[in-house]
């Protein structure tokens, strides 16, 4: 069936080969490593898309969560599809819903695909051939294209299916298919090529941190400019004609969108509805040709200088800095003074801070927080965005606020145990260690330590601002209770000791709806707080038996033997 | 013995930030030979492999292969060279069939030419009984006779072997010996990197010793053993400076007291 649908999907790519070919790909090598690759991923039983970038240990779960990902792509398709039931404004339902769509489709590709676009793994297998740079740069493209087409073809069904009924007629709905395509395929070369901008004007050395610092603001800009809109009043959208604004003319949502418009509604299209949609159309090919004349050559090059810069930047820097004790080793020596937990805390917090992998799957959250919480308390009926603030000064809502950083945590956790060199943790299994127990406990505290109580320190002051110096007690109290809960989430997270696991999306199957019942529990112990928030003493009482609590969790986590942690085979 | 040198590299520097690798390397190696290329750890030797193969495109100075600048020409000199590196990744859910196939192809070669030589090859270095299987089910030897054969696939004039016994064990490692002889009878030029101070001193008609990105020692062996010592891990620890190995031995027992 996948080999099937490859075939298919190789066949389309070869409508771009004549125009590849112009701009110096070399076709029959590009067929050739398509084909390969291709080929391989289909003998790796993995997760349909994102899979690419993981190591060859196979995951039994995989099969499920293909279809979980799958599921939730066709959920969130028909979402968003609901938007095109603003048929009285067909251009403006369609230019959200394509909006929304390549957010998520860009999104998917800023996280899951990026890897694969700088991959240096098989560069010993490619660059001592005599394959050029655009080449193995194209290839790399429509590879990753591929993938994300099987992605954006389930996420768009929905939309196909209700364009039908909508428009009444199949040719509507073939046009959609064309306009998914499109809107995919435009994402794609837009963040490549972002990437191989970036590749040619940063030094290698300094090329992965920008990366991921990219992935990082951008994924939370992504995340802002979708929840952020959805403040504004649907109902005055409705009313908008999109095309008497300029800035309009400039997204290429609406491009897409025009295709239906001239096509579908020819009566309602005007020239310069024509003119975006022919845009829209072109403008792909346009940019394919541009990666492949202008962007590409150089590639090979930058990548094999990434590889080598892996092995070669840190010297010198480390030896200015292992002079003096830092202080976060004077912090490790006093939190964990047990040497096994000590050493659990500094390999997680030395791990986290230097592998990459980490830092940009983790880091957004920080921001992903604060987004959301500006979308929950902004979200109220009525009044301008100064009532708002006035509302939001005189409740309790920044409870709400330190209650959510529990995502933080939970971000972090199911991130902590995973590596892309895994391998090293044979090191676990070789040492006379009878308690892992400690290396966990001590993994938690250097997350606590040097994660969660920072941003929640800040957070605290910012909320003194905004809401005076009573919420000080309530922050603490929050904090040991995240903290508290946060335990139980590692317990059910953490399934192997820090950075000891192959990358992979879901954790073990079954646990599923335990990790729906803790953020409900935090949500609760979060609004039985919110109901004794107006007494303040009390308050200040609690923190005794929140702090015991946390305490004796810690104890008891401590305890945890090898039965309850998953060995990988080495 | 052809007197026009095959591989010209003159004055060749490269560094990564500050750090000087490779140092003014000058050097011609002319066809049919066999160069033992040696060093100790962080010499520059993978660099100048890597140069020499064209993964690392950027460098001072000038490289001629044939006739041919890599700085103007990498993919013609790619052509004509094998190269076996260390370590090396290998797509392993592929059969040794395909993945020759793939890598045959990537060299242009045509389909049959290409489907008969990797049949033979493989046969030749006794891996026939797992045409069809995938790789991920070999041994660390296999893989490496695998990556040999894709090295040699295309018939180059020059091959570049880059610890290439790792993993072998004794048989394989006397019959690449031996293949390796075979093969600069052939008129192959052979650019072999190796730690093994033995395989070395056997199989090399001309010795390179290169030492904080400079080359220290060049010649036959037997040239080697009259100025130097009587064997080439002898030779190779006095030029390097690390003569006194003894005392570091010693060192390291005093360590735990």
């Amino acid at each position: 069936m996948d080999a099937f649908i490859d075939k298919v999907f190789l066949r389309l790519l070869i409508v771009f080969y004549p125009m590849l070919e112009k701009a110096g790909v070399n076709i029959h090598q590009l067929n050739e490593i398509l084909r390969v690759k291709l080929l391989m991923d289909n003998r790796r039983p993995k997760a349909m898309f994102a899979a690419r970038k993981r190591s060859a240990v196979a995951d039994q779960s995989s099969v499920k969560s293909q279809w979980l990902i799958g599921v939730f792509a066709l959920l969130m398709g028909f979402f968003i599809s609901l938007l095109l039931l603003l048929n009285r404004a067909p251009l403006l339902g369609q230019s959200l819903y394509f909006t929304i769509f390549m957010v998520l489709m860009s999104l998917t590709l800023i996280s899951d695909f990026t890897t694969v676009l700088i991959d240096t793994r098989d560069q010993f297998i490619l660059l001592p051939r005599p394959v050029d740079d655009r080449t193995i740069a194209v290839s790399r493209i429509l590879h990753i294209t591929i993938y994300v087409l099987r992605l954006a073809l389930i996420q768009g069904l929905p939309g196909i299916i209700m364009i039908g009924f909508i428009d009444k007629s199949v040719f509507a709905s073939l046009l959609f298919l064309v306009q998914i395509i499109e809107a995919t395929f435009l994402c794609i070369l837009f963040v490549n090529m972002i990437y191989l901008l970036l590749m040619k004007s940063v030094s290698p050395q300094k090329f992965k941190d920008a990366i991921s610092y990219f992935q990082v603001v951008f994924s939370s800009l992504i995340f802002a400019a979708y929840m952020l809109p959805r403040l504004i009043n649907m109902s005055a959208l409705m009313h908008i004609d999109l095309l008497t604004h300029w800035w309009a003319y400039i997204l290429p949502p609406v491009w897409i969108a025009a295709l239906n418009g001239v096509l579908i509604h020819a009566h309602q299209a005007s020239m310069i509805t024509s003119l975006l949609a022919i845009i829209g159309f072109t403008l792909p090919l346009i940019g394919l040709w541009l990666v492949a004349k202008v962007l590409a050559p150089g590639f090979n090059r930058s990548l094999a200088e990434l590889a080598i810069s892996d092995g070669n930047n840190n010297t010198a820097k480390t030896a200015a800095k292992s002079q003096k004790l830092d202080i976060r080793d004077r912090i490790s020596d006093f939190i964990a003074s047990d040497p096994i937990e000590n050493a659990g805390f500094r390999i997680t917090w030395k791990l986290a801070a230097r592998t990459r992998e980490f830092k940009v799957k983790v880091y957004p959250s920080f921001a992903f927080v604060l987004i959301y919480f500006l979308y929950f308390a902004l979200n109220t009926r009525g009044g301008s965005i100064g009532q708002k603030f006035n509302q939001l000064q005189n409740g309790f809502s920044y409870l709400f606020l330190v209650y959510l950083s529990t995502m933080i945590l939970s971000s972090i956790l199911s991130n902590i145990a995973q590596s892309e060199k895994y391998k090293a943790a044979w090191v676990y299994y070789a040492l006379p260690i009878n308690r892992p127990g400690k290396i966990l406990s001590g993994m938690y505290k250097a997350i606590i330590a040097f994660y969660f109580l920072p941003y929640c320190a800040l957070l605290t002051i910012a909320m003194t601002f905004i809401w005076g110096p009573g919420v000080i007690n309530d922050a603490i109290l929050a904090f040991l209770i995240c903290t508290a809960c946060g335990m139980l989430l590692a317990l059910l997270m953490v399934k192997g000791l820090p950075f000891s696991r192959p990358i992979s999306t879901k954790q073990a199957g079954g646990k599923m709806i335990m990790s729906l019942i803790i953020p409900t529990v935090i949500g609760c112990l979060g609004y039985g707080h919110y109901l004794l928030a107006k007494h303040e003493l009390v308050i200040w009482i609690m923190i005794i038996p929140a702090a015991l609590l946390t305490w004796l969790m810690l104890h008891y986590y401590r305890k945890q033997t090898w039965e309850s942690i998953e060995l990988d085979e080495m | 013995m052809d007197h026009t040198p095959l591989i010209q590299i003159k004055s060749l520097s490269k560094s990564y930030g500050s750090k000087l690798v490779l140092k003014h390397l000058t050097l011609d190696i002319y066809p049919g030979q066999v160069i033992g290329y040696i060093g100790p750890n962080g010499a520059g030797k993978s660099t100048t492999v890597k140069i020499l193969t064209g993964l690392i495109p950027d460098f001072k100075g000038e490289v001629i292969v044939d006739g041919l600048s890599m700085s103007n020409n990498p993919l013609e000199i790619k052509k004509l060279i094998g190269y076996v590196p260390e370590n090396a990744e290998i797509y392993d859910v592929l059969t040794p069939i395909e993945y020759l196939d793939f890598i045959g192809k990537l060299y242009e070669m045509e389909e049959n030419v290409l489907h008969e030589r990797a049949h033979k090859l493989l046969t030749a270095f006794g891996l026939a009984a797992n045409l069809n299987d995938r790789m991920d089910t070999f041994s660390k030897g296999m893989k490496q006779k695998v990556l040999l054969i894709s090295g040699i696939i295309h018939n180059p004039k020059i091959i570049v072997l880059d610890e290439p016994l790792s993993g072998l064990d004794a048989n394989a490692v006397i019959m690449i010996k031996e293949l390796i002889l075979r093969l600069s009878k052939e008129g192959k030029t052979i650019f072999y990197c190796s730690h093994m101070m033995d395989v070395v001193e056997k199989v090399s008609d001309r010795i390179l010793l290169i030492n904080q990105g400079e080359i220290i020692a060049d010649g036959t062996f037997e040239s080697l053993k009259q100025n130097h010592s009587d064997s080439l891990e002898r030779i190779f620890s006095k030029l390097t400076g690390r003569e006194d190995s003894g005392n570091e031995a010693d060192a390291i027992i005093n360590a735990f007291d």
